[in-house]
């Protein structure tokens, strides 16, 4: 009874220690991930580039294009996302004003469609 | 005898519940990074991410902002972070408005991108102190026949400097570019070929980011200051084909350095090897 006492204890305690190694020690590295996995506030930041060269640029489909990394959602989707959270974060009023900006020049702006020469 | 196998059988069960354990903490159950910092990006969303920093330093000036953000990537060195994407971005054939905004901010960065030329009379050629590196950025294959190229002097008109809101001198804005230097280099430390382009201001400030148009008989190329600001911020080089005639000229206009073609020196052994050019552009 005692062998087997000491062989589960010997397993629980090996369990504990790889996932202490696992979790803690040595956990899994991401060191590759895409923008979508990026923390709001960052991902919000990048927004906010976009908007910052937006201004000067007035290009809604370049902003459209550096916004698609952030995810598949439609880019206005992702500035009126990042406004939000811009607005209850207490980002500054010029910034604000700068995402909703770019928020609504997406929401008009429609990609010209490609079409192939006959 | 009975210990011993006890003490095996508690190693053995240690061992298997520790791969239990790790199987369950790095596959089943792994530590998940929902919250990642920019740092942790893959190397071409990092390129992303320092393009939009970029263009948006260049429609706002605010460098500290900029200096916060790519801090953000944890690049040992920004600017050379940028200088070396800005290359890449030239390479692949990414629009020229998106490498100025790159190269102007690595030059920003470096904090020398305002910094004076040395003060020289209005004939010379502005000459930094450092020595071009040896890896030009491009060279195309031709065959034309050779033209000595005579250094030529050309007068600066009346300085008329232009006050600017930017805190970093750029090439789109001001009077076009004028040709003020072409000097033959004979340097056996340098590439063969090697055709250094210098622009400045009126005020003889180095120019990041300018686009320059090197041109040969069915050939163009385009090639931008900037990217090796170790030299100098307005420097932009090119590996000149023996036997070619070139013509060089700024984007943004202005009369072209033309009849160029990489000159034939000779060594103090006597030796015959190419020599160099060196180009310089100011604005009036």
């Amino acid at each position: 009874m005692s062998r087997w006492i000491l062989i589960l204890f010997s397993i629980a305690l090996g369990i504990a220690l790889g996932l202490a190694y696992g979790w803690a020690i040595a956990p899994v590295q991401y060191t590759d991930i895409t923008p979508d996995g990026l923390r709001i506030d960052y991902r919000t930041d990048y927004v906010l580039m976009t908007a910052e060269a937006y201004r000067s640029e007035q290009n809604p489909a370049l902003a459209a294009r550096r916004l698609a990394v952030l995810g598949s959602e439609p880019p206005a989707i992702i500035a009126e996302g990042a406004y939000d959270y811009a607005r209850q974060a207490g980002y500054e009023e010029a910034d604000l004003a700068a995402i909703q900006e770019l928020a609504i020049a997406l929401e008009t702006w429609q990609p010209i469609p490609v079409t192939s020469a006959p | 005898m009975k210990t011993t196998r006890t003490i095996l059988e508690g190693v053995i069960s240690l061992i298997l519940g520790f791969g239990l354990g790790l199987t369950y903490a790095w596959v089943i159950s792994p530590v998940k990074f929902v919250d990642a910092e920019p740092q942790a990006l893959r190397a071409d969303f990092k390129d992303h991410f320092r393009s939009a920093i970029s263009a948006a330093y260049a429609s706002n000036g605010d460098l500290e902002r900029a200096r916060a953000r790519l801090a953000l990537l944890n690049d040992p060195d920004p600017a050379q972070a940028l200088s070396a994407q800005a290359q890449r971005m030239l390479a692949s054939g990414a629009s020229p408005e998106s490498v100025q905004q790159v190269a102007l901010l690595a030059s920003a960065l470096q904090g020398q991108a305002a910094a004076e030329v040395p003060t020289q009379t209005p004939t010379d050629t502005a000459i930094p102190t450092e020595k071009p590196g040896n890896t030009p950025t491009s060279a195309p294959g031709e065959t034309p026949p050779t033209v000595e190229v005579q250094a030529t002097n050309t007068s600066i008109p009346e300085i008329t400097s232009t006050p600017r809101p930017t805190l970093t001198p750029t090439a789109t804005l001001g009077a076009p570019y004028q040709l003020v230097g072409q000097d033959t280099i004979c340097e056996p430390d340098l590439a063969e070929g090697l055709l250094q382009v210098y622009v400045t201001t009126a005020s003889r400030k180095q120019v990041p980011g300018a686009e320059i148009i090197v041109t040969w008989n069915n050939g163009e190329e385009h090639i931008f200051t900037g990217l090796k600001p170790e030299i100098n911020h307005g420097y932009a080089d090119y590996l000149m084909a023996p036997e070619v005639i070139y013509s060089i000229r700024m984007a943004d206009g202005g009369a072209p350095a033309s009849g160029l073609s990489a000159p034939t020196c000779t060594s103090t052994e006597g030796e015959a090897y190419l020599g160099g050019l060196r180009i310089t552009f100011q604005q009036p």
